[in-house]
């Protein structure tokens, strides 16, 4: 068991109740709540991008940053002329994010069967969290027209049988990688229970609680701790202090500028609602994070590290 | 008088049905500790001992609680409280006899006591005094959880994982990581079942009730006390053949 993974299942046992108790809570309470953990965990994991990758590369902050922004430009651009490819292809991207940081610190990325087990596991986490959670999503859908676009997408059938198919697909490829000793059976079984509670977690919480407790626990604070880790290999004498000195500004860029195009939304510069502004802002941040993320990761496992720092 | 004499067993009920398999399965765990214990090198008795115990109070409490059961058909919550007050106690002093000899200091022991009887308490005063609300249930239930996280962490994480790596005996090792999760596993069947008690969020989202609470507590105990001095009896063999095979 890893430290998330402690903190993710403390965490449940502790607020699962007392959040059901609550019954339902309002998207919005939900918003006030959840909002200070994804910004002051959530975005600090992708504000180092700059430092990883150019650990192993030699460039200019500003050709990176040049770079990053090309990234951010083309995504944006996606949206705009393609709205339902930018948002499946932002699904099919976080998906296999989600997937490789939950097995970054147990497989080698380049094989196709771990690539297929970090697809298929992160389809099931986002499958199960709009399959779960359809009637929020819809009511969120209906109170923004631009979303009405994805109704197709988030189909009750289509969702069940993503959902079915990845979880199938997911247990069928764990258990085969310990039948043939890629994986622990100890580890197997790990991962096997804390699906099992994340799915838990999705069916019984409201929808932006569960994906918080997700996102930010098993997610956020598992790369931030990794990365925190491999930068203290290379400096001993990196301190928490110094680490949260390196991920503020990027972290401080990225909200002024969340800041600003909600402003714009507010003066009617940008035509579209605040939700669906911020569903492209995170969906272009996420593909140059999951780029050099996907690279972080083939380094650590290239030098045999990546178990030290989870661990 | 004699149970025979008063009633007899529902074919039907898994719940009784598992009250006479976990008192017998519990005499029987006894009795194999108790005699195995002369097996074992002198550093394990002690361990080998308090396994018999666990499993001894435990069949003792189950005879009691199974007459109770057939003949009222009523949840034993006092009897169960009584039991684990003594039994889950003694399971933490488990961890501290395994990790002594690796330097485990007494107070440790103390931590493990003290957390474990917290979570008894709070979840006896959740349970037993439940007035039927929510908040009742929510709020004696979050303070017992607190002491569940306490030993969760200890044995993954803290003072008894690193007393079991500083051990340098592979055995120990695999046996700690064995023992914790027992407790990450084997245990959350209690709160599962405490979640079933009026007021629980079980009871009141899905409508589980006693019945499902009994069989769940009967499962656990069934695990997690022979399970623990099974996992000790192994370390405590395991480790006294390996002397003697390097002899």
């Amino acid at each position: 068991m890893t430290r998330p993974i402690f903190l993710f299942i403390a965490s449940i046992f502790l607020l699962l109740p007392v959040i059901v108790a609550t019954g339902g809570i309002s998207i919005e309470l939900q918003l006030l709540i959840c909002m200070p953990f994804i910004l002051l965990l959530g975005i600090p994991h992708g504000a180092i991008d700059n430092v990883l990758y150019m650990n192993e590369k030699e460039l200019s902050v500003q050709k990176f940053v040049s770079i990053y922004l090309l990234f951010i430009g083309l995504n944006v651009l996606l949206w705009l002329i393609f709205p339902i490819v930018g948002y499946l292809s932002f699904l099919i991207l976080s998906a296999y994010h989600f997937g490789q940081s939950q097995f970054s610190h147990y497989l080698k990325n380049k094989s196709l069967l771990n690539k297929a087990l970090f697809i298929s596991w992160g389809i099931t986490l986002l499958a199960s969290l709009i399959f779960f959670n359809l009637e929020e999503i819809q009511g969120i859908m209906l109170a923004h027209p631009e979303f009405t676009l994805f109704e197709k997408i988030h189909e009750q059938e289509l969702l069940k049988f993503v959902f079915f198919g990845s979880i199938g697909t997911s247990f069928i490829l764990l258990a085969y990688m310990a039948i043939k000793k890629h994986l622990s059976l100890e580890i197997v079984l790990m991962e096997v229970m804390i699906l099992t509670l994340i799915l838990v977690c999705f069916f019984l919480m409201p929808l932006l609680i569960s994906f918080t407790l997700y996102f930010v626990i098993l997610h956020s604070v598992k790369v931030l701790r990794e990365e925190f880790l491999f930068l203290k290999m290379k400096n001993a004498e990196l301190s928490v202090l110094g680490f949260i000195k390196m991920v503020a500004p990027f972290t401080l860029i990225s909200l002024f500028g969340m800041a600003f195009l909600f402003i714009l939304v507010e003066f009617g510069i940008i035509k579209f609602s605040y939700g669906y502004v911020f569903l492209i802002s995170i969906s272009s941040i996420t593909l140059p994070h999951a780029y050099v993320m996907n690279k972080f990761y083939n380094l650590l496992s290239q030098k045999g590290i990546n178990r030290q720092l989870t661990t | 008088m004699l149970l025979a004499d008063i009633v007899s067993i529902p074919k039907d009920d898994p719940v009784a049905f598992t009250f006479f398999t976990g008192y017998m399965a519990m005499l029987a765990a006894s009795v194999f500790f108790f005699f195995e214990r002369s097996r074992v090198e002198g550093k394990w008795k002690t361990s080998l001992l308090v396994s018999g115990l666990i499993t001894g109070i435990a069949a003792v409490h189950y005879y009691y609680m199974r007459d109770v059961y057939t003949a009222t058909g009523e949840n034993p919550t006092a009897l169960r409280y009584i039991d684990w007050t003594l039994t889950v106690p003694l399971m933490c002093v488990e961890f501290y006899l395994l990790t002594k000899p690796a330097g485990a200091k007494k107070s440790l022991l103390w931590k493990l006591i003290i957390a474990s009887a917290w979570m008894l308490v709070a979840g006896y005063i959740g349970e037993a005094f439940t007035d039927g609300s929510v908040g009742h249930s929510v709020l004696w239930g979050t303070l017992s959880t607190l002491g569940y996280v306490y030993i969760l962490y200890t044995a993954w994480f803290g003072e008894v994982k690193k007393l079991a790596d500083q051990s340098g005996d592979a055995t120990v090792i695999r046996g700690i990581r064995t023992l914790a999760w027992f407790v990450l596993v084997g245990w959350a069947i209690y709160p599962i079942g405490y979640m079933c008690m009026p007021g629980g969020w079980l009871n009141t989202s899905l409508g589980w009730d006693s019945s499902n609470v009994d069989l769940l507590y009967n499962i656990a105990d069934a695990i997690n006390k022979i399970g623990f001095g099974l996992v000790v009896y192994n370390i405590a063999i395991t480790t006294g053949e390996s002397k003697t095979a390097q002899a």
